[in-house]
């Protein structure tokens, strides 16, 4: 089957290749065309015949109808004549005299070819063929008289039947009568005489032959169609108004071939013996010629539509092959400009469907062959960036993570598995940030990681660096580096990450810097000094030192130091000095550096260790008098609290008691009971005390001859802060020499203390800047005087008074024991101590103490009177 | 004052203890004396009429502690404070947190005696309000919700007209509520009704 198919193909093929596509189309409407008009011709021809045969019988139908009218119409117009002859003046003047006896056999007058006075011619006039005769009748229907037009008599059988013309009434009769073969037509009517009697009939008889045919059918008759009288049993025709054609008294079957017949009966003369039949002859001739009329048209529209439909159908494809035209010449362009492709070679004048179909398999082949050779390509390429990646990240001094964007790993090289200490297989699918990020960490990565999706300026691809500490699986925390990379995957994006172990890095970086900022870094001045004495570099902490020095970095040292430089590379090894500028206090370490001519300084600001030693000597000593007070306030509150209790109790018992006695309850035992209590208690108070002072005891008295101008230095050097902090300086106007006494050396420091305190709070109500303190020492008469004057508020008169009891105080925090316990100090010391002050002005303690025996020769100096000199000023 | 009030003296200074109960038994008074706070607690029932003195510093629970318990325990017995010398900051902490009142050692007899004898009045109040308000609140639980909503309304000061309005219930039967609360609430007035409300209103 196929074998045959194999060959036409081709052939086929070759030959609609060359054909052109609108000529296709238009073949194709031809053919189509061709197909329409063939289906139309069979379905429409039928029916046309059809519809034209319904047509024709009815058409046929009305012309015999016609023709019957117009012959029947003829026969009526002799009826309208026959009655005006009979009614006519002439005839009615003419029978006026005659009277007919009524006889048994009357021979008739004949006219012969001679017109009678009683009949005018009236047929003439009317257009009616003249009848053959026109007969008188009596009333017995006997003929009296008879024109006869022709030669021809009347015949005989006709003569014999007159009497059956007469009508009975008034009215018009007309019969169709017949004589051999011959029909007539046979028309009375009723006469009378100018008198108005009844005289019989007048009767006309027209002979029906071809003439009178013709002229009943006027010259209507074009499409020489034929009538003919016949008679109705032996279907012969008996007259015809074609006798040529039509042959009478032939058989009406004969002409049926030729004619199409339509038979109609008589029925307005029935009247006649005769049965007769109006028959109307149309010849098929005619009939075939209107029939082809018709079908001529209708063929006509069959092609034109058929021509339409190819027409359209033409421009149709060839607009459509036109416009492929255009497409196939874009494409070749485009395939022959952009794809390189040399085929189809398209020329005009192709078919181009056919064309089109052999460029797209071409181009499908072209694409397969080319996505073929691309894929080979790729897997070629997959494969080497396959081996190259594995090589890569094996051998990466790197560890390399790549990430999924639910941050879980999904790659882990080898370096990872030893920098992370987890092996490849236990890392893949965790989560990387919660394996080796502490929590602390994890928000830096996930910044990165985040940061790492926007394009760097300057970068080729996204990317993000950032420095974390990453925690191995066995808990380690390591510095690493991190470099991390999007890489966006069809939709899935992932994250490739570089991590390197930025421990030793770190640590060699830190060591270096730290070594380069070791000397910039120094709180303490270093300079290098070459062997002129030039400051060749010095730090920034040197700044005071080269400051106080009047010097700076490319200056000289002072000459003093230049020396010790030159001592320092000259010795070769360390010298060390302090360089004391009053303020600041430095300690110099002279390196020298002998094979490069350098020295190095290294200097110490000393000055706040030295000052510090000094505080904490004057803390130290201060700390001693602060805890010594301080515990004889705890021990004063505890002895008031413990001696509160048998106090309290003892009153209660004593109030109870009178309370009793006052409201009668004179019962002795409970009273006797509330005394004993009361002793009791008081016992108890008393015990209280007893232990209190078996506590602090009387030790015996610690005495040593100290010089009182050595006491006063060192009690105002404990109150350098607080003067400092009222901003004031205490005067000192102290004896010349020594001022020897034998005292407890604590505790007069710490009645100067207290009175030096004293004055400090009296002077914190002064404004800064106004207070004044001045301590004076004289020796007189065997008494040393030591006085501390102040110019604050001073005290009220009524205040004196109480000044040296004990818990007398106008301070909110003391506790009123200072001044008391100084005067018991310095009566100990068979001393005395006195206070003068004049309010607003300020006030003055004295404090007297015995000369030591020792100096007391020695010194003998006066002590001037007017110690408020300094004061109230 | 009744016989069953009692002065309760916490100290555990043994002749403060009965320095304290000599002293007020000589007024009169019935004493007890603990030695702790913990003693007290374990002899002392809620409820016990009179007051407490208590000493401040106590070893174990001291004196506030145990006026901060009671306090906890919604136990209302009138606390006075026993405060040495220099304790006025405690005493002032005392009376902050509920004590009625401070007194220093040693004692005035005549302020202890005024003082006892306001703490025990101050109880006795309390007790009579506290009893009042059970009573009260037993006769309130008999009333019907609509009663008791009338009779919120009643003393609210509001007619009986715009009770019915706001009820929707006619004058007159507002008349029969109201009626039937006088009666169950046992008031002669409408004052005493309001009273009665005021007090019980106070205790929830």
């Amino acid at each position: 089957m196929n074998v045959p198919r194999l060959f036409i193909k081709p052939a086929i093929y070759r030959l609609l290749r060359h054909l052109p596509m609108p000529l296709i189309a238009i073949l194709i409407g031809l053919l189509a065309g061709l197909g329409v008009w063939g289906v139309l011709d069979q379905v429409q021809s039928r029916a046309v015949e059809r519809i034209f045969n319904q047509e024709l019988t009815a058409r046929l139908d009305l012309r015999s109808r016609e023709s019957l009218l117009r012959f029947d119409q003829y026969m009526a117009n002799y009826a309208a004549t026959a009655r005006l002859l009979a009614n006519h003046r002439r005839l009615a003047q003419y029978l006026e005299p005659l009277f007919w006896f009524p006889e048994d056999s009357v021979q008739p007058v004949v006219y012969e070819q001679f017109q009678p006075f009683w009949l005018p011619d009236f047929f003439g006039r009317n257009a009616l063929l003249a009848p053959s005769h026109v007969l008188l009748m009596d009333n017995r229907g006997q003929a009296r008289e008879i024109y006869q037009a022709g030669d021809e008599p009347l015949p005989a059988e006709m003569l014999a039947e007159s009497p059956g013309w007469a009508g009975t009434g008034d009215d018009v009769r007309a019969v169709l009568a017949r004589a051999g073969d011959q029909p007539y037509l046979v028309v009375s009517d009723r006469v009378e005489d100018a008198g108005g009697y009844g005289m019989g009939h007048l009767v006309v008889v027209v002979p029906i032959d071809a003439d009178f045919l013709a002229a009943s059918e006027g010259s209507v008759s074009a499409d020489s169609s034929a009538v003919a009288l016949v008679d109705a049993d032996e279907q012969r025709i008996l007259a015809t108004n074609e006798p040529q054609e039509l042959f009478p008294g032939t058989q009406m079957e004969q002409w049926a071939d030729e004619f199409v017949i339509t038979s109609q009966s008589l029925p307005e003369y029935e009247g006649s013996n005769w049965n007769m039949l109006f028959a109307t002859f149309i010849p098929h001739s005619s009939v075939d010629a209107m029939s082809e009329r018709v079908v001529d048209f209708e063929r006509n529209q069959r092609l034109i539509a058929a021509l339409v439909f190819i027409g359209v159908f033409t421009l149709v494809i060839y607009l459509v092959s036109a416009r492929l035209n255009r497409v196939l010449t874009r494409m070749t362009r485009f395939s022959q400009r952009a794809l390189d492709i040399k085929q189809p070679n398209f020329k005009r004048g192709g078919n181009q469907l056919l064309l089109l179909e052999e460029w797209i398999q071409h181009f499908t082949n072209l694409v397969l062959k080319a996505r073929e050779e691309m894929s080979r390509r790729h897997a070629h390429e997959m494969r080497e960036t396959e081996a190259l990646k594995a090589a890569i990240m094996e051998a990466s001094l790197d560890a390399i993570v790549t990430l999924n964007r639910a941050g879980l790993i999904i790659d882990y090289n080898p370096m990872a598995e030893s920098m992370l200490g987890l092996t490849a297989a236990d890392a893949v699918h965790g989560d990387f940030a919660r394996c080796f990020l502490d929590p602390a960490e994890q928000a830096a990565f996930f910044g990165i990681l985040s940061q790492s999706g926007r394009r760097q300026q300057g970068a080729r691809r996204p990317h993000a660096r950032g420095e974390l500490r990453a925690r191995r699986a066995d808990g380690a925390r390591f510095p690493v580096e991190m470099s991390i990379v999007p890489i966006d995957i069809d939709d899935e994006r992932v994250y490739t990450l570089y991590i390197h172990d930025a421990t030793q890095r770190k640590a060699a970086e830190r060591e270096i810097k730290s070594l380069a900022r070791f000397a910039s870094e120094s709180p303490n001045p270093i300079l290098r000094v070459n062997a002129e004495g030039l400051i060749v570099y010095a730090n920034a902490a040197s700044r005071p030192l080269t400051n106080a020095w009047a010097s700076g970095p490319g200056e000289l040292l002072p000459a003093a130091w230049i020396e010790e430089v030159q001592a320092a590379l000259d010795e070769g090894h360390n010298r060390e000095h302090e360089d004391d500028q009053g303020e600041q206090i430095y300690s110099l370490l002279f390196v020298p550096i002998t094979d490069l001519g350098y020295v190095n300084i290294y200097a110490r600001d000393i000055t706040a260790v030295r000052r510090a030693e000094q505080e904490s000597r004057q803390h130290q000593s201060e700390l001693v008098h602060v805890c010594r007070l301080s515990t004889m306030g705890e021990v004063a509150t505890g002895m008031a609290h413990e001696l509160n209790q048998p106090l309290a109790a003892i009153v209660n018992y004593a109030k109870g008691a009178s309370r009793r006695l006052q409201s009668g309850m004179l019962d002795a035992p409970p009273l006797v009971e509330a005394m004993r209590q009361i002793s009791a208690q008081a016992q108890r108070a008393g015990e209280i005390i007893r232990r209190l002072r078996a506590l602090v005891g009387k030790q015996a008295p610690i005495r040593s001859v100290v010089d009182l101008n050595y006491l006063v230095r060192e009690v105002c050097g404990f109150l350098e802060f607080e003067t400092a902090k009222l901003e004031l300086r205490i005067a000192l106007d102290l004896a010349d020499g020594e001022i020897p006494v034998n005292v407890d050396l604590v505790q007069i420091e710490q009645v100067l203390l207290n009175l030096l305190r004293n004055s400090l709070d009296a002077l914190e109500m002064r404004p800064a800047g106004q207070r004044e303190l001045a301590i004076l020492t004289r020796a007189r008469a065997g008494q040393a005087i030591v006085g501390v004057v102040d110019n604050g508020p001073g005290i009220p008169p009524e205040r004196m008074v109480h000044l040296f009891d004990p818990f007398y105080t106008t301070k909110e925090t003391g506790m009123g024991m200072g001044l008391a316990i100084s005067q018991t100090i310095i009566d100990d010391h068979g001393g005395e101590i006195r206070a003068e002050s004049e309010p607003g002005a300020g006030t003055m303690f004295q404090v007297r103490l015995p000369l030591a025996e020792q100096g007391a020769a020695d010194i003998a100096h006066e002590l001037e009177p007017p110690l408020a000199a300094g004061v109230g000023r | 004052m009744s016989r069953e009030e009692t002065v309760f003296v916490v100290d555990d200074d043994q002749a403060m203890r009965s320095s304290l109960q000599w002293l007020i038994e000589s007024m009169g008074m019935r004493v007890e004396t603990y030695a702790s706070a913990q003693d007290f607690l374990d002899a002392y029932y809620p409820g016990r009429a009179g007051c407490l003195l208590l000493d401040v510093r106590m070893p174990g629970m001291s004196g506030l502690e145990l006026q901060a318990y009671l306090a906890r325990r919604e136990q209302r017995i009138p606390v006075i404070m026993i405060t040495g010398h220099g304790d006025v900051s405690m005493a002032v902490k005392a009376m902050k947190s509920g004590a009625v009142d401070f007194i220093e050692k040693p004692f005035d007899d005549e302020a202890l005696i005024i003082s006892i004898k306001n703490a025990l009045q101050h109880d006795e109040k309390q007790r009579a309000l506290r009893a009042q308000r059970a009573d009260i609140a037993a006769r309130m639980a008999e009333l019907t919700p609509r009663e008791h909503e009338v009779m919120l309304m009643v003393t609210d000061g509001r007619s009986n007209k715009e009770i019915a309005t706001a009820l929707g219930v006619s004058a007159k039967t507002v008349e029969v509520h109201r009626a039937r609360v006088m009666d169950k609430m046992r008031a002669d007035s409408l004052a005493e009704l309001v009273r009665m409300v005021l007090i019980a209103g106070g205790a929830a």
